[in-house]
């Protein structure tokens, strides 16, 4: 008060109100080119790609695809990673709307939190895709890309007890189950995939988790962290595993799979049957070592070769190939989507799974 | 009663702590059926734990001298990642890997440490900048991978003390170190007394000192016990170890240096501290450095347990640390705080998480209990504070009540001074 | 404003057989107190006596209930649990510790509390309009907007009395008005006084100072001990100084200076041409080419108004603390020396002890042991260890030496009184065994008797050989202590006299002008 006196105050209302206005506003978003009989939008348009957190391999790997799928494809491209949370991830799909962008991949990092910029992005007539996370409780969603992460669930499930009857031929079998982050969506997918095929062997004592401790919200690990994984598994082991012997551990992906083995090592108990995701570098090393069991190959490529597919197709004009229209209604209207298989990678087919990968490639070999 | 509060009372503001620390041990024994006093939780808790606590002992001198420091997960993180890159790209053997990571963490500490003691810059600010930096520079570093290191670098983050000496179904070198605490502890007693006595001062009576050697000797040999009854290779882990060193050394120049010294006085009043020769900006600068120091350590020690770097190391390790450092005792306006208060503060987080894990109690539930105790621990103690040098046990009693009560001013009274002149 | 009391009755506060217990401690026994209306009464006695606890359960900051006795005011018995219900009663405390808040204007602080508001929303307008009424009936005519931090403290002191006002005061009670001002400005806030007495309003100051009590009080109530020993009538009992230190001791004080034989040596500190500038003013100098010098054996005083730039020059020569350094030479026993950092300046044999104790001299969490040796840790440790046994006993002495009153040297600083918080702060630097120790106000807020032990202290480090500088704002303090006085008057050194030729009148003739070149 003491700074501006009245004039100045007057002046910051004004200033404030003006911000707010241009805010609220709808935004031009008219383009320069030209566009051909039938094409929807000029084929140098730009796209924007709204990617998580870059915390892991497979979503460094994906921006440096989207850059050199789309520039190829012709078009204009925009990646960001939100490193700052949900709130920049808001401001950066506001800011490809505002550029002027016609396709938005969003790979959200909490899929029900962007309903405003998806709204400004539907209204400015840009088209949505949600890829490998499915935005929620939105009518302002077009399409939805992503590897099955049910079946993943599904797959890492009976990858456990394939490979505990392996080792071992009859039960009852003692197991542990670890979860994602709770707050990431995707995390209690996997669990239900999961939980899909081992509830019913649970009930029927093939399966023993020794700990009890069954719940989702008991299996969580905040953050998808390794050292939360690793706590958890030494505390565990400590409590429920003093004679009784652990045969296998459902872990949701290679980061913690690998973070439980450490515990297990550390302790110096026999490595029980460990399953996976994401295929990273050091997990792939450990299953062909023997050591993890399984992990899910969900080639980053194969996913945003389609995305960029789906892009080229929205350009020209032509219909979407979609597979599933029923399964995944986000609480507002089923999306359409298109899922990519997952692949199951355990020590059996780990040298033919990564064949044209350029990175596990030379070291599967 | 008033034996219970002199037990109790006196100097030690932490005892209120200590008492919540035995209290929840107590509790969660009880309520796991004996799953926490196993020596392999134990070992766990140290495992799983020693990092936070070697940052919480740097961060108590930075809060201490009146900052704070929110970079050290990140700083952490940074120095592990760079390390075991160096190793493994650069084919540093694993002593060189650790000199490496203590030379970066000073290295980073000195640039922190320049912007504010130096230029005057609030340490929340530099640090807050230097979070973001250093975990950007991680990734940059690391480009979100997981690199594992060598077995022998893994050892000063999961190893244990070898078994030498004659078979006697324990590990002998605990044994040793247990033994040598208790004789330390009761040597320094004694002359602490003795001491006293010579001085003149007040000696607390002979039944409660021995009483509080006979508590602190029982606690420490019942704890060489479980380390020493472990699995057949395991003792008292390594990364204790290294902490209980640092924990010594530190504690000792918190308390009996000329640096300990001036570091609380530039903490409690910068401006008196100045004026009486203490060099604060030094103090300051030194403070900061020694914080990247350790944060370099610790985060070593993490990569070590984990047997490789990863990109969410790090993640929100200052806020453990400072919790610890509060609920330890520390205040916020500087000053006040103890090296020793906070490893108690950031034990009784340890035990919390630990036992909550062991009663299955679900993620959700876990953090609002953590963040009701954390509340409830340092307004137990603030309360304490707030009534002079009162213990726990004096706010119970208020009759008993013969020292330690809030006095109005003394006079010098006139009549004396004259009749003392007359 | 009504010149009587409403009720018509001349008693306005009676307060009748107050006792109010501490732990442990009776602060209070049996003390009552009339106070007639539209009088000004004062209260005196030493520190520790009472007068603050009387006021304080008078204005309710220890509310009814706490203590025993009753309140009668305005011919009603009052409950007054808590401040504001004593302000509703037109109750108006000023505390030593002035309650007002920096950064904000002294509008804002007028209005703390009590903001004109309509509708919910402050009315600045009226808010203006009301503080410069105010401030024209105390007599100030700064900008209501000026922020508190940049006014003086004579200045601040008057905001309060208007912030008084502004709560439509009855009784007004001011605890210590002029310890922190300068001569001006106190006989300006005495005045005040007289004035707001003349237009009905009815004060009650603490002080120390007794000749300004003498000057303008009525009644004088003196409390020793926790009691009312007597309440004296200015005019019919005749009082003045030594009758009030007559009741406030028990019996005359012959003097209020020890006997001092001053055995002076040679010069042995010795400063030439020193030149400092304003830390932020570039173009404003603190210290105008100051030439001085110290004899071995002598007390020095320093007299000068407030600002005047006796504080900036000793801080300035210990250590550059202050100010941006010049130009200037300092010479030790004919030697020059660099007095480039505090340490420097402690290692070189000079001590300093600060102006105000509370946020210079001391760290109030410390205890006393460790207060004692903080300014020369390096003789109590061998190899950076500090050895606790030596310092405690080097504690203990200097207790027993300067019969610094506390149980233990373990007690907290924060716990003592003013003089005996004085005391540590003088072991402090007397422990670092100084050649020259300077003095900046050293009895600022201390009762007679400590006053008295302090003076002591300070000539036996003179009888030790050492040289001693006393800065103060008191003149009669400095022309009791001092071997010679040097007046300083807008940063630079306008004279000096010696003791024998040194009064009031000639020094505050040296304090108020420029040197003439002659």
């Amino acid at each position: 008060m003491r700074m501006f006196g009245k004039a100045g105050k007057a002046a910051a209302v004004a200033a404030i109100a003006a911000l707010a206005l241009t805010a609220c506003g709808r935004t031009d978003s008219g383009s320069s080119s030209s566009t051909a009989g039938g094409e929807a939008f000029p084929k140098d348009s730009l796209i924007g790609v709204a990617l998580p957190q870059k915390t892991s391999e497979n979503w460094v790997l994906a921006e440096k695809l989207f850059n050199d799928g789309l520039t190829g494809a012709g078009f204009k491209a925009d990646v960001q990673f939100a490193n700052g949370g949900v709130s920049e991830q808001q401001n950066q799909i506001s800011a490809m709307v505002t550029k002027g962008a016609k396709v938005i991949i969003v790979g959200a990092i909490d899929g029900a939190q962007l309903g405003t910029q998806l709204k400004q992005a539907k209204d400015s007539g840009a088209t949505v895709i949600a890829y490998d996370r499915l935005l929620l409780n939105t009518e302002n969603v077009d399409y939805y890309v992503a590897y099955d992460n049910f079946k993943v669930g599904v797959l890492q499930g009976q990858a456990l007890l394939d490979g505990m009857k392996a080792k071992k031929p009859s039960g009852p079998y003692n197991i542990e189950l670890f979860a994602g982050s709770p707050d990431d969506a995707n995390a209690k997918v996997f669990f239900d995939g999961a939980m899909s095929v081992l509830k019913p062997k649970i009930d029927d004592g093939t399966l023993k988790v020794v700990s009890g401790q069954t719940s989702f919200e008991q299996a969580v690990t905040q953050g998808w962290k390794a050292e939360n994984a690793q706590r958890r598994a030494d505390t565990l082991l400590t409590g429920s595993y003093g004679t009784a012997s652990l045969d296998g551990v459902l872990s949701p992906n290679d980061t913690l799979a690998r973070a439980v083995l450490t515990s297990v090592k550390a302790a110096g108990k026999p490595l029980p049957v460990v399953t996976g995701q994401d295929s990273e570098v050091e997990s792939v090393k450990s299953i062909m070592a023997g050591e993890q069991y399984s992990t899910i190959n969900k080639d980053t490529r194969k996913l945003v070769e389609h995305a960029i597919t789906m892009v080229k197709d929205l350009q020209a004009g032509k219909q979407l190939e979609i597979n599933d229209k029923d399964s995944y209604n986000n609480g507002v209207k089923t999306v359409p989507a298109f899922l990519l298989p997952p692949q199951i990678v355990t020590k059996e087919n780990v040298k033919t799974a990564y064949v044209d990968d350029p990175v596990l490639g030379p070291i599967t070999k | 009663m008033n034996a219970l509060k002199k037990l109790f009372g006196g100097n030690t503001r932490q005892f209120g702590m200590i008492f919540a620390l035995v209290a929840l041990i107590v509790f969660f024994q009880i309520f796991t059926e004996g799953r926490t006093l196993t020596p392999g939780n134990v070992i766990n808790l140290f495992n799983g734990n020693s990092y936070i606590l070697i940052l919480a002992i740097g961060m108590v001198l930075v809060i201490i001298a009146g900052h704070i420091d929110l970079s050290v997960g990140s700083v952490a993180a940074f120095v592990g990642v760079f390390v075991a890159l160096a190793m493994r790209d650069w084919g540093f053997p694993w002593w060189v890997g650790v000199l490496f990571g203590l030379f970066l963490g000073a290295v980073i500490g000195a640039w922190q440490g320049f912007w504010v003691a130096y230029v005057g810059i609030p340490a929340f600010i530099v640090t807050l900048a230097g979070m973001l930096l250093f975990r950007g520079f991680n990734q940059f570093v690391g480009k979100s991978n997981t690199i594992p290191v060598p077995k022998e670098f893994q050892f000063i983050g999961s190893g244990y003390l070898p078994e030498v000496g004659p078979n006697t179904g324990f590990n002998n070198l605990t044994l040793l170190i247990g033994l040598v605490a208790v004789a330390f502890v009761i040597i320094m007693s004694l002359r602490a007394r003795a001491a006293a006595k010579a001085l003149g001062a007040e000696v607390p009576e002979l039944w409660v000192e021995v009483t509080k050697l006979v508590l602190i000797c029982g606690a420490i040999l019942y704890a060489t016990y479980l380390f020493a009854t472990g699995r057949p290779g395991t003792s008292f882990p390594i990364p204790g170890l290294i902490l209980a060193v640092l924990v010594l050394i530190y504690g000792f120049i918190a308390d009996k240096t000329v640096l300990g010294r001036h570091v609380y006085a530039v903490g409690g009043n910068r401006h008196a501290a100045e004026l009486s020769g203490v060099q604060s900006k030094k103090v300051n600068f030194m403070v900061m450095m020694n914080m990247s120091i350790l944060a370099g350590l610790a985060g070593m020690i993490f990569v070590a347990r984990s047997t490789a770097s990863g990109p969410f190391d790090g993640v929100g390790w200052e806020l453990d640390a400072i919790a610890a450092v509060f609920i330890g005792g520390a205040a916020v306006t500087g000053g006040v705080g103890t090296v020793i208060g906070s490893i108690v503060g950031g034990l009784v987080m340890a035990v919390l998480n630990n036992g909550l894990q062991l009663l299955g109690v679900g993620a959700d539930l876990t953090q609002i209990i953590k963040g009701l105790v954390l509340l409830a621990a340092v307004a137990f103690d603030v309360y304490n504070k707030s009534q002079g040098k009162r213990s726990i046990t004096g706010m119970l009693m208020k009759n008993f009540q013969r020292n330690n009560e809030i006095k109005p001013d003394e006079a010098t009274s006139t009549k004396e001074v004259i009749s003392k002149e007359a | 404003m009504t010149s009587l009391d409403t009720q018509g009755d001349p008693i306005l506060l009676e307060m009748r057989s107050i006792t109010k217990e501490f732990p442990g401690v009776k602060a209070l026994s049996n003390v009552s107190l009339r106070v007639m209306a539209g009088e000004i009464h004062a209260i005196c006695g030493e520190n520790g006596a009472g007068k603050s606890t009387l006021m304080k359960v008078l204005s309710g900051v220890y509310p009814y209930g706490s203590y025993t006795g009753d309140i009668v005011y305005q011919a009603k018995t009052q409950q007054f649990k808590d401040i504001r219900a004593s302000e509703a009663a037109g109750i108006v405390i000023i505390h030593q510790e002035l309650a007002l808040i920096p950064e904000l204007s002294i509008m804002e602080n007028i209005f703390l509390g009590n903001e004109p508001t309509k509708w919910g929303v402050i009315d600045w307008a009226e808010a203006r309009k009301r503080s410069l009424e105010l401030l024209a009936r105390v007599g100030l005519r700064d900008d209501p907007d000026t922020p508190i931090k940049e006014i003086g403290v004579g200045k601040q002191q008057l905001v309060e009395i208007a912030k008084a006002l502004n709560k439509s005061v009855r009784l007004l009670i001011l605890d210590e008005p002029t310890a922190a001002l300068n001569e001006s400005d106190s006989q300006h806030l005495l005045d005040l006084i007289l004035g707001l007495k003349g237009k009905g309003i009815t004060s009650i100051i603490i002080s120390h100072k007794l000749n300004e009590i003498e000057q303008i009080a009525d009644e004088i109530t003196i409390i020793r001990d926790g009691k009312s020993i007597e309440t004296l009538n200015v005019k019919r009992d005749g009082v003045d100084e030594d009758r009030i230190i007559k009741g406030m001791v028990g019996r005359t004080l012959e003097s209020r200076f020890p006997d001092h034989e001053p055995k002076i040596g040679e010069v042995f500190f010795e400063v030439k041409d020193w030149t400092v500038g304003h830390p932020q003013i570039q173009d404003r100098l603190v210290c105008k080419g100051s030439n001085f010098y110290v004899r071995r054996g002598e007390i020095v005083g320093f007299a000068g108004l407030m600002g005047a730039g006796r504080t900036e020059l000793a801080r300035s020569l210990f250590g550059h603390s202050y100010g941006r350094f010049i130009k200037g030479q300092v010479y030790k026993d004919g030697k020059p020396v660099n007095l480039r950092s505090v340490k420097q300046a402690i290692d070189a044999g000079l001590g300093y002890v600060t102006e105000d104790r509370k946020s210079l001299g001391l760290n109030l969490l410390d205890d006393i042991k460790t207060t004692t040796v903080a300014a020369a840790l390096d003789k109590i440790s061998n190899y950076s260890v500090v050895d606790t046994r030596k310092e405690f006993s080097v504690a203990e002495e200097y207790r027993k030496s300067l019969r610094t009153k506390t149980p233990s040297v373990e007690e907290g600083v924060a716990k003592l009184s003013g003089g005996n918080q004085q005391k540590v702060v003088l072991a402090k630097w007397m422990f670092t065994d100084p050649d020259l120790l300077i003095l900046d106000e050293p009895t600022r807020g201390i009762d007679v008797g400590a006053k008295y032990e302090i003076y002591g202290i300070i000539q036996r480090l003179a009888n030790q050989g050492k040289g001693v500088i006393v800065i103060s704002s008191e003149l009669p303090e400095l022309l009791g202590l001092s071997d010679r006085i040097y007046t300083i008057f807008e940063g630079a050194i306008t004279g000096v006299l010696d003791k024998n030729e040194a009064d009031q009148e000639s020094l505050m003739k040296l304090m108020t002008s420029a040197r003439k070149t002659a």
